[in-house]
């Protein structure tokens, strides 16, 4: 009787898991793995908040029209181990985003890292997130 | 002789200060794991997320921590709210029986706390950080019970 019970409250705890990995919003919940993409445009604004670091950007497309982009980052905490504090990427400033779309296809992307114009790059910490690892990033292990 | 006597003696006492049986008071849960974390916790967590840290435009800073006796209440409400759950989420029906589980629902009792005293004092980056070590133990919890998408 006691592993009857045990068997059902484990197949319930089972079944709510992927409800709270939603409610994060981890990578695999919200972003596509094979959607990559580059953006590039001036940063409009960033939300410096938790749990994850938003950074915003206008891209211009081939024809012309301009689109608002809105790029995911890890956790505050984790951009300031890698030298990035809340300040460091001004809005009007160009910036080249590597990251993966939205699987809504929605103009939001779970970044990568992020190459200024003097060439310098800085990673966004979204290996924390769940995002693909390709070893690009030296503090990703 | 003596020593039997100070043996039924010891026994005597030792029954005596045995904590009488707590008969479980019966209670009717309204969800599961998952009710709690769609409509207690993740609300309660976003609210905290929400009330501080900075969003920075060409325009200038606006910072997200309340300016009102009524939005600092509201924190500490939310805050409230996140420490307790841990209390639901170690209800019988919803308990891992394990000590993992128990720790990270003890977590969210810290990070709660943390988030109260903060709103407590009006005190904005104390809360930012609260809301981060919130984050960490949802990423504890999931690293542990959740592989990718799928549970373990």
């Amino acid at each position: 009787m006691a592993l009857k019970y045990l068997v059902i409250i484990s197949g319930l705890i089972i079944a709510c898991l992927p409800a709270q990995l939603n409610a994060h919003h981890a990578f695999g919940a919200e972003f596509d793995r094979n959607r990559p993409l580059t953006l590039r445009g001036p940063v409009t604004k960033v939300e410096w908040v938790n749990p994850h670091a938003w950074i915003h950007l206008e891209i211009t497309n081939e024809d012309g029209t301009k689109e608002i982009w809105m790029v995911e980052g890890g956790t505050p905490n984790t951009l300031l181990r890698r030298g990035i504090n809340k300040r460091s990427i001004k809005p009007g400033v160009e910036i080249i985003v590597d990251g993966y779309q939205s699987k809504d296809r929605s103009n939001r992307a779970n970044g990568r890292n992020i190459t200024l114009t003097d060439g310098r790059k800085l990673f966004m910490g979204s290996s924390g997130t769940g995002a693909p690892k390709d070893g690009k990033d030296p503090r990703e292990n | 002789m003596k020593i039997t006597v100070i043996i039924l003696c010891a026994l005597l006492i030792t029954g005596c200060n045995q904590p009488e049986q707590v008969k479980p008071i019966p209670f009717e849960s309204t969800g599961d794991v998952k009710h709690i974390m769609q409509w207690v916790l993740d609300p309660a967590a976003d609210h905290l997320w929400g009330s501080a840290g900075s969003i920075i435009t060409e325009a200038g800073t606006e910072e997200l921590a309340p300016t009102t006796e009524e939005g600092w209440l509201a924190v500490q409400h939310s805050a409230v709210v996140v420490a307790e759950t841990a209390n639901l989420l170690l209800m019988p029906s919803r308990t891992k029986d394990d000590e993992a589980w128990r720790e990270i629902a003890l977590g969210l009792v810290s990070a709660g706390l943390r988030a109260k005293s903060a709103a407590e004092a009006k005190n904005g980056e104390e809360l930012f950080e609260a809301g981060a070590q919130l984050y960490r133990v949802c990423k504890s919890c999931h690293a542990i019970y959740v592989e990718g998408e799928q549970p373990i």
